[in-house]
């Protein structure tokens, strides 16, 4: 998917992801993951390929599987041998403010058009916004006016901005999650 | 201020539990709590800065680098495998791979073809991994 995701709760990513991400919970990104994304949350764990500055308010892992390129802001950061990282990394105080702040200001940006159908899938009343297109990809042009579906099967244009009750679900299928089928997606490297 | 064990390479030093020396054959100066050395120094087997042990400088080695606990070092690093347990305050440079402890504090550019952070450890600065043929990078 392409665009920002904002998420109150977890999340977790097992599909192609780029713009901007923030959950006020934790976010873990799958091996076959592939995110392009600034990427703010309390724990992330990075298990598969992201690209993007990252804000962890507690702890940030870069598993042994994981590649980070971005600059860092952590809490506390844990990278295990064999992970690749590339990028500044900042520890120690200061950004808690910040991060707190910033999911709060991103709701209320009304979401273009997405999310018609009160469907399951959108489900997460707290899901503050998806929006798709709206700034960041120069191609994210339509987001995918198909519905989202609550099934796995069915590719959920937005599947990543899936989130139980505060659980996130990502998507099963690694690549079924983030795929918008109207949009070729371009899936960077 | 000073301190050298350097040791001929078929007699590793046991004194801090390591064998290293043992297997590869490479010297060894080990820096304990009441040594310093300051200044630049150039050498072919390892190095290791613990018990408090005080290091300021620019220290470039071909063996294996360690700081061990509660030993603060101000120094310009460059070794081959780079263990931290203590805190380093400078730049420094792992050919293979860099290894930070629980206890660790490092500030300072990091450049290391592994690397390997443990939960607790704390790091600021740039780093960038990768092989050292590029090591002049960006």
């Amino acid at each position: 998917m392409i665009g920002q995701v904002y998420i109150e709760g977890d999340l977790r990513v097992a599909g192609v992801v780029e713009g901007e991400v923030e959950v006020t919970g934790n976010v873990e990104i799958d091996d076959v993951a592939k995110v392009k994304a600034s990427v703010s949350g309390g724990d992330v764990s990075v298990r598969g390929h992201l690209t993007g500055p990252v804000v962890a308010r507690k702890r940030l892992i870069v598993a042994r599987s994981g590649a980070l390129i971005g600059d860092v802001r952590a809490a506390r950061l844990v990278i295990q041998d064999g992970a690749t990282f590339s990028g500044k990394i900042s520890m120690g105080g200061s950004f808690e403010a910040p991060a707190p702040a910033k999911p709060a200001e991103t709701p209320p940006v009304a979401l273009p058009e997405p999310e018609p159908e009160p469907q399951p899938m959108a489900v997460m009343p707290e899901v503050a916004a998806v929006k798709p297109a709206s700034e960041p990809k120069p191609q994210a042009a339509v987001p995918a006016p198909a519905p989202v579906k609550p099934t796995p099967a069915a590719a959920a244009p937005m599947a990543a901005a899936r989130a139980d009750g505060g659980k996130v679900i990502g998507k099963a299928g690694g690549k079924a999650k983030a795929a918008p089928p109207p949009k070729g997606k371009p899936k960077r490297r | 201020m000073d301190t050298q064990e350097a040791v001929a390479e078929s007699t590793p030093v046991e004194t801090d539990g390591q064998t290293e020396s043992k297997r590869d054959g490479l010297k060894r100066i080990t820096l304990g709590p009441n040594d310093s050395l300051e200044g630049k120094l150039t050498y072919g087997g390892h190095m290791t800065v613990e018990g408090g042990g005080r290091a300021e400088g620019e220290f470039r080695v071909g063996g294996n680098i360690e700081i061990g606990n509660g030993t603060v070092v101000k120094a310009l690093l460059e070794g081959s495998n780079v263990t931290i347990k203590g805190e380093l305050e400078g730049r420094l440079t792992a050919r293979d791979k860099l290894y930070l402890g629980k206890s660790a504090k490092l500030s300072g550019d990091v450049q290391a073809r592994r690397l390997q952070i443990e939960d607790g450890a704390s790091l600021n600065g740039y780093v960038r991994m990768g092989d050292f043929e590029h090591q002049a990078g960006s």
